[in-house]
């Protein structure tokens, strides 16, 4: 009954969180521009808070607006991958 | 039959298993409970003392005040027993020495590993109202897991093509069990 690791969700104390360092932070958050971006993987940090992300599903890159409560989670969990399956009547029977 | 807390703890089963009739107590736990409120590993509900069901339920009550379980010092290498003959009035636990205080020893400091296991224990209308603020709080703020518990589908990347009856029964945003 050892208190898991929630933060870091099983991964290894002494790596830290999984992140990745974008260089363009700063000039970000100061000019609100959506920060472009693959890394579905990266870990949302607490300096992270109030940017935009632009983060790629595959096909598009979606909108994220990064809050409070999204620290500790990763920037794929808020631009999802699936669409949920619509029939479209199609015009050429 | 015994009520504790809203719970029918059956009289004919071991305490050890009719103690995870309550949600949120599993085997270990109600093992470790056991050994807490000294109960026998064939202690049977019905042999359960008025006493022992008692601190049973003052405890399960509220677990994070309970009072700290006593720690009883072990012996020293150069302890020598007293011989057999002394009568047990005058057998003495061996005192503490106030001035020696525990190190702490690299990563191990603080009281992270020595920590009372069941400190944070929830059970029944606490735990479920905690997985129901998780499942509140990943559906607010819109993450993958909220949008699967809200459409009713598994979570947990399993298939959706057949089966996930349990997904279909369980997962919702009010989830009841």
């Amino acid at each position: 009954m050892r208190p898991t690791l929630a933060v870091l969700s099983g991964r290894s104390a002494w790596k830290g969180p999984y992140f990745v360092a974008f260089p363009n932070l700063r000039e970000a958050l100061q000019n609100n521009v959506p920060i472009k971006t693959q890394a579905r993987s990266c870990t949302i940090l607490p300096n992270f808070v109030g940017l935009r992300f632009m983060v790629y599903n595959g096909k598009d890159y979606l909108p994220v607006q990064v809050t409070q409560d999204m620290v500790g989670h990763k920037l794929g969990e808020f631009s999802h991958t699936k669409k949920k399956f619509t029939y479209k009547m199609s015009k050429n029977k | 039959m015994v009520h504790v807390l809203g719970v029918n703890l059956p009289d004919r089963q071991l305490a050890r298993f009719a103690l995870t009739h309550f949600y949120g107590i599993g085997p270990k736990v109600s093992h470790r409970l056991c050994a807490r409120l000294q109960i026998h590993d064939k202690c049977r509900i019905r042999d359960l003392t008025a006493n022992q069901i008692t601190s049973l339920t003052a405890f399960l009550s509220s677990p994070s005040t309970a009072p700290p379980v006593p720690r009883f010092p072990l012996a020293s290498p150069d302890f020598l027993p007293p011989p057999p003959s002394t009568p047990v009035q005058q057998l003495k636990a061996p005192e503490i020495p106030k001035d020696v205080k525990a190190k702490p020893s690299g990563r191990h400091n603080g009281n992270r590993f020595h920590a009372d296991p069941l400190q944070g224990l929830k059970i029944e209308t606490d735990l479920r109202r905690e997985v129901r603020e998780n499942i509140a709080h990943q559906r607010m703020i819109g993450s993958y897991v909220g949008k699967r518990h809200a459409m009713g589908l598994p979570v947990r990347g399993q298939n959706t093509q057949t089966n996930a009856s349990t997904a279909r029964k369980l997962n919702r945003i009010e989830r009841y069990a």
